[in-house]
């Protein structure tokens, strides 16, 4: 496509957006380049005032842990061919493979078995075929980058923060269905219904959502905890104790995110015409035929970058979590806090660090697949206000 | 940390068959609800060695703990309370009375750790804890300076550390807004000698002991890191481990860390010395963290949680755990690094007063004392905004009429 | 659509916003106005606690509360109108202050402290998160389309990361001697510590949430530049109009709704914040209105909590967001009104 003179842009403008683009970059990217240099350095480095000591990890190199010149070359090509594959060829393979209507399934599989792949290569094949190489290179493979996996290896295997990451999958996969279901229903009969009842529902959600958090999340805990006894007039033994229940923090966390959910999706689907239904009503459906058949096949967009928003609430939340769960079934986040207690040492702040590197992986991996589907559902139309 | 001890859990489950690590097999379920520091880590790890027992160590288990034993049938058998924590549990009458199981199955326990409230034990304790002088003997002895048994001599040391420059700041302290400040008001008014409160609980801090805490507590930060409002004991901790402070009074329960070669830049020069003293008594108070059991939960129930809690404090996990804490459980040898806790306990210190008022108290506190150290109110606003926000928490709890 | 069809599409939503967001709400408003108290007696109580060498024992008046039959605390309920109220916004000394003109003495109050520490927050991210996002979306969209995959994929990264994590990792960079305040320490020349006073605290906590929010703004204002009608663009420019004559009049007019519905979406969320507070530490020199009932509602030690004020200081909170959303209450109104014509 050619860009007419007068689009182009002058050489000073030129420059000094390339120059903010890198700066806002650099700003975008650092804390989170920081604290994963610091997950893998000794608590010595890992604190220090001297921010090559950090990137370096002198005292982590010391004690015989660190990369040479070769190990990181090749860390960065599969790092980079990783990156690629994710962008390019995963997108292509997944729109292969999977039938059209379970798209989301295909997604969801060929995500997970990519990054099920990249760990197993990255963190397994790599480190024994790097070392041996690397005794054999003699001084090319000496050491210069302190780099040690061993507060990973201590967060997920002997603090077991597997099982975390698993709770943070069940609460998450069920906040995004449950959230989504309710909502686009919520959302289409919103859209569709011009009733002042329909605008004060949308007024009270928009209220109900700048209510802080803290103040409703106090007032579960007590019927919380007691619900067994409160709810067995009612049900008898069957009973249960909500606290400490996947289900039903999910509940709440649907709950807390019902307002926003609703109003992206309204103001999504009152950009799908209402033409669409309304044929489809003339040929004898129902609303609910109308909105299965018509509507439904082309609200994926905005569905998914609604799905996106409930994904971050339901995998950020802490103050829900923290209160209503128990250990057994606590998520990663609130997990975090559990090292920073009234006997936190050094070594405990630097596993913490791991594990906060841990958590923002999935999120990494969740951005650089669905950017795209982000900027697009936004652009269909899910906030035009 | 929290979920190592449910592994830790499974696996002595799977090993409790073979190994003799717990005297009894029990076949009741039991769960036990505490904080989640490194003491309580090892007793739990050696309850579990019993079978069908989960550990839930929780962060916010001060919030949890009240409600959880309230329910009926409470959530959890076993719960780990301090001082404080053991107060709400006692008035809302939700724990029992352990003077029968503890003479069926508490013959190892020392009198010491019966905790007993009007005669009848509430709590066995494990563990104590107290603030207490650490300070870096190498300084200390290049500079000629003996360690400061009053807070008049560590100003004064900590001067002339100051003069020496051989550090980036004389002292450390926890003084983090919140708890840990309050914490620190405590200690220095009652080692002036003061009372908290009025037989009528109206507070009674508006008095010289309380502008003398005060001030002392000021003149103390002028030899800090101007950032000692975020400090908590782990920044001091860190401080110390990377040699920018010479002396702190911090938890003896952190007295371990100086030592560790892989964070320390200063092994083995702190050195343990008892809380200095104020006009009257050692500035510190003993805590002390211990068990306790639900009422709300069947006899059969509360005997098995009992014996599980008792297979925690046993000699061997004292031995296993040693320098974890100032265990008070039989068979725990004093090393070098206790010498703080005994000291400052001969020296007079008081047991932290517990009490409903003092919850309301301390909070009041640790909202209020950062405004005199930053300078925005003088000593006798501060102490009359304190008393002032006391008074209108204690008045919406009933506590005054 | 019927009013019946209508109430099935929206039934589980409403439902699920009922049971757990309005009740705990109207439960809140009530605790407002009542004050739940044990009924104490005073009783002399000898505790007993370990000591070096042996036990030290206590004998003190103790007040604590009756437990009646049931083994429940004996508790009274007593309505107390505005008193709570009263004790959050302490008016009296709040309008001793004001008639003194000395806003220092009325800024050490607690809610007047956090309503000016929350207004001014939530005033001045406000533009800032707006200009950023608008900037970085018009340069990302006017860079080549080579770079503008990873440049919205790292620019997103500030958005996506858990809140908790973002707020500890920027305060582990300016922290004690951390290495950006090593950095600027180096650059002045003079010994800095950003966590020893409010101001600098206040700085990070906005520059946190700029860094946090920015990126919403961008992708939002991004998706909306690709829907700007590039006819209207090139009659701009055939009629001469400059770049910035056609930022002014053409893109942003385009973009008003997103610039409307950031604007809401900002404003409720910095109104209430809150994990900056916890994060930061900064309760010794700023807190905010959701730290204040936080504060009210966490147990303390001996597991008091001030329900009844952290209500009134919840619902006035509530009446501070609802007084900063009417302006835009009113356009979605108006908008309203006029799409039903």
């Amino acid at each position: 496509m050619s860009v007419p003179s007068s689009m182009r842009q002058p050489m000073a403008l030129r420059l000094s957006s390339a120059g903010f683009l890198a700066f806002w970059c650099v700003i975008a990217a650092f804390p989170i380049f920081w604290i994963a240099v610091m997950s893998v350095k000794d608590p010595v480095d890992a604190f220090a005032a001297n921010p090559f000591e950090v990137i370096f990890g002198p005292e982590t190199v010391a004690s015989g842990r660190g990369l040479s010149i070769v190990s990181i070359v090749v860390g960065i090509a599969v790092l980079w061919a990783a990156i690629h594959l994710a962008l390019n060829t995963l997108p292509r393979l997944i729109k292969q493979y999977s039938p059209p209507h379970l798209l989301v399934v295909g997604w969801i599989i060929g995500v997970l078995v990519f990054a099920l792949g990249f760990l197993i290569v990255f963190f397994g094949l790599l480190p024994p075929v790097l070392s041996a190489v690397n005794t054999v290179l003699g001084p090319f493979g000496k050491p210069i980058l302190g780099m040690t996996t061993e507060h990973y290896r201590a967060v997920w295997v002997d603090n077991a923060f597997y099982e975390n990451f698993i709770n943070s999958l069940i609460i998450t996969a069920g906040v995004v269905t449950v959230s989504l279901t309710v909502g686009t229903l919520a959302g289409y009969g919103l859209a569709r219904s011009g009733s002042n009842l329909a605008f004060w529902i949308l007024i009270i959600a928009l209220v109900f959502r700048a209510l802080p958090h803290s103040v409703l999340v106090a007032g579960y805990l007590p019927p919380f905890i007691n619900s067994a006894e409160i709810l067995r007039p009612i049900l008898g033994d069957a009973a249960p104790t909500l606290y400490g229940q996947p289900w039903a923090v999910i509940a709440v966390l649907v709950s807390i995110n019902q307002p926003f959910t609703i109003w992206m999706l309204r103001s999504f689907f009152q950009n799908i015409p209402t033409e669409l239904d309304e044929a489809a009503r003339v040929d004898g459906c129902t609303h609910f035929q109308a909105f299965r058949w018509v509507i439904m096949p082309v609200m994926w967009p905005g569905v998914i970058t609604t799905g996106l928003f409930s994904f971050l609430l339901a995998y950020n939340d802490y103050l829900v979590c923290s209160l209503l769960l128990d250990a057994q079934n606590q998520t990663m986040v609130p997990a975090i806090a559990g090292y920073f207690n009234r006997e936190t040492t050094t070594t405990d702040q630097v596993e913490a660090v791991a594990a906060a590197v841990s958590i923002t992986a999935p999120l990494f991996l969740l951005v650089m697949i669905f950017q795209r589907q982000i900027v697009s559902g936004l652009t269909a139309g899910a906030v035009k206000g | 940390m929290i979920t190592k001890l449910l592994l830790a859990t499974a696996m002595s489950v799977a090993f409790a068959g073979a190994s003799s690590a717990c005297d009894f097999k029990n076949d009741v379920p039991v769960k036990s609800l505490t904080a989640g520091f490194e003491a309580w880590k090892a007793v739990t790890d050696f309850m579990a060695k019993c079978g069908n027992f989960t550990a839930e160590l929780d962060q916010e288990f001060r919030t949890k703990q009240p409600a959880a034993f309230a329910a009926d049938p409470a959530l959890y058998q076993i719960g780990g309370v301090a001082n404080g924590t053991l107060v709400p549990l006692m008035n809302e009458g939700t724990i029992r009375p352990l003077d029968g199981l503890v003479e069926k199955y508490g013959q190892q326990l020392t009198p010491n750790q019966l905790i007993k409230v009007n005669g009848e034990i509430m709590a066995v304790a494990m563990m104590i804890n107290t603030q207490h002088l650490m300070y870096r003997e190498d300084i200390l002895s290049d500079l000629g300076i003996d360690v400061p048994k009053t807070y008049d001599e560590v100003l004064a040391a900590a001067e002339k550390i100051k003069q020496a420059g051989v550090v980036d700041y004389p002292l450390g302290a926890t003084y983090q807004t919140g708890w840990n400040l309050a914490q620190g008001f405590v200690n220095m008014y009652l080692g002036m000698g003061g009372e908290f409160f009025t037989p009528g609980n109206e507070p009674a801090i508006e008095n010289e002991q309380g502008v003398a805490a005060l001030e002392m507590m000021k003149k103390l930060t002028e030899y800090m890191d101007p950032e000692y409002l975020v400090s908590d004991s782990t920044y001091v901790q860190q401080q110390f481990q990377q040699g920018k402070i010479a002396m702190a009074n911090l938890w003896a329960s952190r007295a371990g860390a100086m030592d560790n070669p892989d964070e320390s830049q200063v092994v083995g020069k702190v050195k343990m010395a008892g809380a200095p003293k104020a006009a009257v008594r050692a500035a510190s108070t003993l805590w002390w963290d211990g068990i306790v059991i639900a009422k709300n939960a069947s006899d059969e129930e509360a005997e098995a949680a009992f014996r599980v809690a008792m297979n925690g404090m046993t000699p061997e996990m004292v031995e296993a755990n040693n320098d974890a804490a100032v265990w008070l459980i039989e068979g725990y040898e004093p090393g070098p690094l206790a010498q703080g806790v005994v000291e400052t306990a001969q020296a007079g210190a008081l047991a932290y007063p517990a009490s409903s008022q003092m919850g309301l108290m301390h909070t009041a506190l640790g909202n209020g004392v950062s405004d005199y150290l930053t300078g925005a109110k003088d000593a006798a606003t501060t102490l009359r905004d304190i008393a002032t926000a006391y008074t209108t928490s204690a008045r919406e709890a009933g506590l005054i009429k | 659509m019927k009013y019946k069809t209508f109430a099935a599409f929206v039934g589980p939503s409403i439902f699920l916003m009922l049971l757990f967001i309005a009740a705990p709400l109207i439960s809140v408003f009530f605790q407002s106005f009542y004050i739940t108290q044990p009924v104490f007696e005073t009783v002399e109580v000898e505790t007993c606690t370990p000591g070096f060498p042996t036990q030290t024992c206590v004998t003190e008046q103790k007040t604590q509360p009756i437990i009646g039959e049931d083994g429940k605390v004996v508790t009274t309920v007593k309505y107390v109108g505005l008193e709570s109220y009263r004790n959050v916004l302490e008016p009296d000394r709040a309008w001793a202050a004001l008639s003194a003109f000395d806003f220092r003495a009325l800024l050490t109050i607690d809610f007047w402290k956090a309503l000016r520490f929350t207004l001014t927050f939530t005033l001045v991210t406000l533009p800032l998160v707006i200009g950023a996002g608008l900037l970085i979306a018009v340069v990302v969209n006017n860079a080549s389309r080579l770079i503008r995959g990873p440049i919205i994929f790292v620019s997103l990264l500030p958005f996506i990361i858990t809140p908790v994590i973002g707020a500890l990792s920027i305060r582990w960079l300016f922290i004690g001697d951390g290495i950006m305040t090593a950095f600027l320490e180096w650059a002045f020349s003079q010994n800095i510590s950003m966590f020893a006073q409010g101001w600098t605290i206040e700085l990070l906590m906005m520059f946190y949430r700029v860094w946090h929010v920015a990126p919403f703004a961008f992708v939002v204002f991004y998706a909306g530049l690709q829907t700007v009608n590039q006819d209207t663009l090139e009659s701009a420019i055939i009629d001469g109009a400059s770049r910035w004559e056609r930022l002014r009049y053409v893109i942003i007019p385009h973009l008003m709704p997103l610039i409307v519905f950031i604007s809401l979406i900002h404003l409720m969320d910095s109104y209430r914040v809150f994990e900056e507070i916890v994060g930061f530490s900064s309760q010794a020199h700023r807190i905010s209105l959701q730290w204040l009932t936080y504060d009210f509602l966490t147990p303390d030690d001996s597991g008091n909590r001030s329900i009844s004020r952290a209500s009134a200081s919840a619902m006035l909170t509530m009446i501070g967001i609802v007084v900063l959303l009417v302006p835009l209450l009113r356009k979605t109104w108006r908008d309203h009104k006029g799409g039903r014509v």
